[in-house]
């Protein structure tokens, strides 16, 4: 696993992604070409098998239920064209150090203040989900115990009160990430290697010749 | 309303995403006030906030559940409906890359219909609603309920329009479904806009864009407030016949003009579009005002003054 930078990982994990989502409806073989590399994708890094297998199973449950009234045919590729995608993200999400989305963000060729904001908006989900426990806590200690009792609790005050808290933390870490030089993006290194960019290079002919081939043999 | 891949068709996905980078590109420049020391925090927390809430789906009638789009209150909290569009559609990149909730291939139309669409009519919407209601900050809750609630149903109708032209759906079917479905789930998102507003005004109310900050400009409230008979209020218009066609029918006349018409077709007969009553009467009524509008403009560039 170490031998792939943040950067890298990123880049080839969108590269599958993308690819897989362009493919043509029904071109099943030419999925089981990026299932393949999907699969071969989380064995090398490592990804764990059992949180892994957990994630792909609750987010496929979501997705069948918006796919399943397309009819069998068609949600079956659409479902597992899914399952590629998901797998490819997931192995990265999960086999990603903490805090370092943002390092892996910079290295992508995208404007600049969009990167800003999808580092931010990352950087605060943490925050966001560290004051939903926390007031969870303060809830159950006011005796509103269990999920009925924290639903009763939760209302469009309380939505606002979140925000709030978490406002207040975000700006304090922002300050914190400004003094330790932060300047819209983080101060470190994040081009690729001449060898790391051969591997872009490869993985994108490789996506774009499996892509265009499922069109091609629909046309033929 | 998050549309996964395989709904859309090519050209569609195409055409979409074309306005959506480029409106995206402008967003980027707008809104370059919202990348600074004090509001990237703001942008950034209502980024990850609205992503978390849209996590969080409570049930509607029919055994069918809606989440929070967030539109109008991203606009609203953070001043500007650029950073509001930008923050939305940061969600909908991180939802459909990260978590295949709406398609990548569908993307373009998932930013135009939500980001774009939604903040712009809620945003829009809210403005004129919390003028119409004098202005004051303790109004803003209420103003801002409504557009948010009426800015979905807008969202899932061009969400309907895109995938009838992309012939997944019959238009007639789609239409009144899609807009149905939304009438619930925007009053749901619409209490929670609210609500959240109303907390924000007692708690915090240098958070929310002041009198001193960026105002609406002059033609916007007009426009909308035309939009809003012709597009909504004309649903609510009776269907019993005027003075003439009761006097017409009374005297047997009537049949004079049922003949004319088949002779001479319109598009927008008895002001509706592709036998769509409901849908089809705001659709007529706001193309209409286009037209009115247009004409009215045409007209006054040919007789005003070169000097003027």
């Amino acid at each position: 696993m170490r031998k792939f930078s943040l950067t890298l990982r990123l880049q080839l994990s969108l590269i599958i992604v993308i690819g897989a989502a362009f493919l043509k409806l029904n071109a099943w073989y030419w999925l089981c070409g990026y299932g393949i590399i999907a699969l071969c994708w989380a064995v090398s890094l490592r990804v764990p098998i059992r949180k892994l297998t957990g994630l792909l199973g609750l987010e496929l449950i979501f997705l069948s239920f918006l796919a399943l009234p397309l009819g069998w045919e068609r949600a079956s590729f659409l479902l597992v064209r899914s399952l590629v995608c998901l797998l490819t993200m997931n192995s990265f999400l999960l086999t990603l150090p903490p805090h370092s989305f943002g390092i892996a963000l910079k290295g992508l060729p995208l404007p600049r203040a969009l990167k800003e904001t999808l580092l931010l908006a990352g950087q605060y989900l943490e925050i966001l989900l560290g004051e939903v426990t926390q007031m969870q806590r303060s809830a159950k200690l006011r005796g509103l115990n269990g999920v009925a009792g924290w639903v009763r609790y939760a209302n469009a005050s309380m939505i606002g009160a979140l925000y709030l808290r978490s406002l207040d933390r975000a700006e304090r870490v922002y300050a914190a990430m400004i003094a330790r030089g932060y300047n819209g993006m983080l101060p470190v290194d994040s081009t690729l290697r001449i060898k790391e960019r051969f591997a872009v290079v490869a993985m994108g002919i490789l996506a774009i010749s499996l892509t265009v081939a499922s069109y091609q043999l629909a046309l033929s | 309303m998050h549309i996964p891949d395989g709904f859309v068709s090519v050209p569609v996905a195409a055409a979409t995403s074309v306005v959506s980078v480029a409106a995206l590109g402008v967003a980027l420049g707008r809104s370059k006030d919202a990348f600074g020391v004090r509001r990237a925090p703001i942008l950034g927390l209502t980024t990850a906030f609205i992503f978390a809430a849209q996590m969080i789906n409570f049930p509607v009638a029919g055994g069918t559940s809606g989440h929070l789009l967030g539109g109008a209150l991203a606009a609203i909290v953070l001043g500007s409906p650029w950073a509001g569009a930008l923050c939305i559609a940061t969600v909908l990149i991180i939802q459909a890359v990260l978590f295949a909730d709406g398609g990548i291939t569908a993307l373009g139309a998932n930013i135009f219909n939500l980001a774009f669409i939604g903040v712009w009519v809620g945003w829009s919407l809210t403005q004129t609603l919390h003028r119409l209601m004098g202005g004051s900050k303790s109004r803003l809750p209420l103003a801002s309920g409504i557009a948010a609630a009426i800015s979905v149903v807008v969202a899932a109708i061009c969400a309907a329009l895109q995938l009838a032209i992309s012939g997944t759906a019959n238009l007639g079917v789609i239409l009144p479904a899609m807009a149905g479905v939304h009438i619930l789930i925007g009053v749901g998102e619409g209490l929670i806009t609210g609500g959240v507003l109303a907390y924000l005004v007692k708690a915090r109310p240098d958070l929310l864009p002041g009198n001193d900050e960026e105002q609406i400009r002059s033609w916007v409230v007009p426009v909308v407030s035309i939009l809003l008979i012709a597009g909504l209020l004309s649903l609510f218009a009776s269907a019993w016949p005027d003075g003439l066609e009761k006097v017409a029918e009374d005297t047997g006349f009537i049949d004079l003009a049922e003949q004319i018409r088949i002779s001479i077709p319109t598009p927008f007969a008895d002001y509706t579009f592709n036998e769509n009553e409901g849908i089809g009467t705001s659709m007529a009524g706001i193309l209409g005002s286009i037209v009115c509008f247009g004409v009215a403009w045409g007209i006054a560039q040919v007789v005003k003054p070169k000097n003027a």
